[in-house]
């Protein structure tokens, strides 16, 4: 009965620290829009159950060894010269491994999810990039273009390109570079997937909070690194569906935020 | 065993035509430091030469902190600010991190700590030398070139390397440069493995090694394994430059996702070789300054080779992604690298626990080591698993991750190493209070560098931008970490006041300053040529102890 007691008193704190003091803190991460959030989120409290407490565990016996077996120069005290403790030695060998086993679990259903790719997309954008700029092609031709030449300020958001997208549907990106690799990375979608030349990838993003995101270039490619950005206008649908009917087939915008969205 | 009852009747044979080979006066100073075979003078040369490189790539460092300390900041230009970053890593990689302790200290200690005279192969020893000499100054050569020196990031992904996306001789420099240093580890490789395998002093078995040499010992391994992929690798990106090659070409059907499992083929294990060997350091400067064998000496030397083992296995861990690898397998491999670098951690507080403790300089840094490494190995943990990994990858957090472990952890450890065998190299003590000054400073300093850093990357910063929106929210992050990365320059350079200062001024340091375990600390300091007069009996991995010690002896046969 005794045990029992605790068993309940022990998972209802560690319920009761998740809830109260992980919910409601992201880690400093941006907050995700999208209906991936939920796994990633997952994640990183699974991993912090773990990691905190096996830090703390490990630093508290670095930081007592130093202080409680600290000795003055010169003071010669021989110390037990004890060498193995298999029964210890085993613990620590054992428990991780079923820890590692545990997060593998959890991080392999995430995945799932999170890389899963649906048949019917809601919208398939094209999402080229080059050095240095951003082309996103729609399914009716239309082209939303930017690139660095117009951009003057790395402090202004005027003339990047925009990749405009519903809310609350599945948004299949293709994602595809002719020259060197980028990398499309939104921190608020908490996703990223590199645009390799040669390998076509698809991503799926279902946004949940309609907005405007920044977005950039995150993989090293070449001097104009830094200014290859871009920005995602997330709309309600029907705003989107009214937006795309304005878009005649095979039009180009170049780099701008309309001035209403 | 036979090979090593045979050897002495060997001795005995060769001996006097060796003595004929060498009359005279050794030669001294500047012809000995190019000429000179013997392993401590060509692990002083490593030393030196590595640390050198530290310096300057610590300096360009502090070049690209200057430029990001505030938004839309124009200190370099674009393309200068590139060849900063890359330059940085390559060189700290290439040319500090690894040489220093696998070349550096491994040609220095493992002779005397397995009882040898020297290196298996003395001549090609310095051969390895010269031609890492010959990699770092051509790799940094490149800044004195119209272009610049390459700019493309430490790991220059294909297709931007190509001759079309980096044209001029900068990016061939650091080509042949990082193919030097490769050639110079696989033989520094070849010549410590038969060191270890073939040299060691009677009684010396591969179980009473010092922690130490086994940890060089799979790291040695791992560059065997690593090395010739990466030097292949890089044959293929000349042959594509020069050559008019397609290799890494996607116009011509090349594969750029080629480069990268190359890469990181080699780079998964350069990882560990630039840790393993650091593990080994701390392992030894924790047991010596606690008075006591090394924990679970044999669960350590398990952990080491079970590393050693996955670390050949994680290398797409760096591609999460490109979407071109099979995540879960590279996810779980990852994952596991944990328990044995686990292992290890409870094994140096087992080591340390109920010691007897001196908080000395050496001491201190290694245990900034543990800390660091620690708090960088949690990290990893975070970034081993590519749902989190999507999120994170290149963005400041990964800079912020593989800092903590390789200055935090790594250098940390390095620089324990140097205040822990100094003695032994010069026959003087470093300045103790100068060098926990440096200590101090350089843990205040590199946490205030790194820390924010994750910050950064939670927020969506990515690396290698040479500027930023100042409505980004990054802007007071990226002060503090300028700040510190100017205090963390400030300790390091207390450590190099600290190691002139104390070459003529230090305390004689004798043969034994620490109360030492290994034996090198059985032969004079600096050692003489050829070492050892007499070696104490070799009984269990700490004969020095055993003999200074005798109603102390290390267990043996557990």
């Amino acid at each position: 009965m005794v045990r029992l007691r605790w068993q309940c008193l022990l998972c209802g704190s560690v319920r009761a620290v998740e809830t109260h003091l992980l919910g409601k803190t992201n880690f400093g991460s941006p907050g995700g829009v999208t209906t991936q959030d939920h796994y990633v989120r997952q994640l990183w409290h699974i991993t912090y159950v773990f990691a905190v407490p096996i830090g703390l565990i490990v630093l508290g016996g670095i930081v007592w060894c130093m202080i409680r077996y600290r000795v003055r120069p010169g003071h010669d005290r021989t110390p037990s010269q004890f060498q193995y403790h298999i029964p210890i030695e085993a613990t620590y060998t054992i428990v991780p491994l079923v820890i590692v086993a545990i997060v593998f679990g959890y991080m392999y259903n995430a995945e799932n999810h999170v890389d899963a790719i649906a048949k019917n997309p809601a919208v398939a954008i094209t999402v080229e990039g080059f050095q240095w700029g951003w082309r996103f092609t729609y399914p009716n031709g239309h082209e939303e273009v930017g690139t660095v030449a117009n951009e003057l300020d790395i402090n202004s958001n005027d003339n990047l390109p925009v990749l405009f997208m519903p809310a609350g549907e599945t948004v299949q990106l293709h994602l595809v570079s002719d020259d060197v690799i980028h990398t499309f990375y939104v921190p608020e979608f908490l996703f990223q997937r590199d645009l390799i030349p040669g390998i076509n990838n698809v991503v799926d993003f279902n946004v949940i909070k309609p907005g405007l995101y920044s977005g950039q270039c995150n993989n090293i490619c070449g001097v104009y690194h830094a200014y290859m950005r871009f920005l995602v206008q997330v709309m309600p649908v029907a705003e989107y569906n009214a937006w795309y009917a304005q878009q005649p087939a095979g039009s180009i915008t170049t780099a701008g935020v309309p001035a209403q969205s | 065993m036979t090979l090593i009852q045979d050897r002495p009747e060997e001795h005995l044979v060769h001996e006097p035509v060796l003595m004929e080979i060498v009359p005279g006066p050794r030669p001294r100073g500047l012809v000995k430091y190019i000429t000179s075979t013997d392993h401590k003078q060509i692990g002083l040369n490593y030393l030196v030469t590595s640390f050198i490189g530290f310096l300057f790539a610590g300096l360009l460092a502090e070049g690209i902190r200057t430029q990001l300390i505030v938004p839309n900041n124009h200190f370099v230009t674009e393309s200068v600010y590139n060849q900063l970053f890359t330059m940085h890593g390559t060189i700290m990689l290439f040319v500090f991190l690894g040489p220093f302790a696998f070349a550096g200290l491994g040609n220095y200690l493992i002779p005397l700590m397995i009882g040898a005279p020297d290196m298996a192969f003395p001549r090609f020893n310095n051969l390895s030398y010269w031609l890492y000499l010959g990699g770092f100054l051509v790799m940094s050569c490149g800044f004195l070139t119209n272009n610049g020196a390459a700019n493309f990031g430490w790991f220059g992904y294909a297709p931007l390397t190509e001759a079309i996306h980096s044209p001029g001789p900068g990016a061939d420099m650091w080509i042949i440069g990082v193919a030097l240093t490769g050639f110079s580890g696989i033989f520094t490789a070849v010549n410590i493995i038969t060191t270890i395998f073939t040299l060691r002093a009677p009684g010396m078995v591969m179980f009473r090694m010092p922690v130490f040499v086994w940890n060089q010992l799979v790291t040695m391994f791992l560059l065997l394994l690593a090395f010739p992929v990466l030097t292949a690798a890089f044959a293929l990106l000349w042959i594509d430059r020069h050559l008019d090659g397609h290799f890494y070409d996607p116009t011509h059907g090349g594969q750029p996702i080629l480069w990268q499992n190359l890469f990181w083929f080699f780079g998964h294990p350069e990882v560990y070789i630039l840790a393993l060997p650091y593990f080994g350091i701390v392992t030894e400067v924790l047991a010596t300054m606690s008075k006591k064998p090394v924990f679970g000496y044999k669960g350590m030397i398990g952990a080491t080779l079970s590393i050693g083992a996955l670390s050949m296995g994680v290398w797409a861990h760096h591609m999460y992604t490109t979407g071109a690898v099979l995540l879960p397998f590279f996810a779980a491999l990852s994952l596991l690298i944990a328990v044995p670098t686990g292992i290890k951690f409870f094994n140096w507080i087992g080591t340390m626990w109920r010691g007897t403790i001196t908080l000395n300089t050496a001491f201190l840094f290694c245990c900034g080591f543990l800390v660091m490494f620690l708090f960088g190995g949690i990290t990893g943990i975070i970034l081993a698993q590519p749902v989190l990994d999507f999120q994170l990858h290149n963005t400041y957090f990964i800079v912020a991750h593989f800092h903590y472990v390789m200055f935090g952890g790594s250098a940390f450890a390095g620089l324990g190493g140097i205040y822990y065998w100094y003695p032994k190299m010069t026959g003087r003590m470093m300045d103790e209070r100068l060098g926990k000054l440096s200590f101090l400073v350089l843990l205040i300093g590199f946490n205030l560098c790194f820390f924010p850093q994750h910050d950064l990357g939670l927020r969506g910063m990515p690396r290698r931008i040479e500027t930023y929106n100042a409505g980004m929210g990054w802007n007071f992050l990226n002060m503090i970490s300028s700040i510190g990365a100017y205090i963390a320059g400030i300790g390091v350079l207390l450590t190099v006041i600290n190691l002139f200062y104390s070459y003529r001024r230090g305390q004689i340091a004798g043969d034994n300053p620490w109360d030492g375990q290994t034996l090198e600390w059985a032969c004079s300091s600096p050692p003489p040529d050829h070492n050892f007069e007499a070696l104490p009996p070799i009984r269990s991995e700490r004969p020095v102890w055993d003999a200074n010690h005798p109603d102390q002896l290390t267990k043996v046969g557990h």
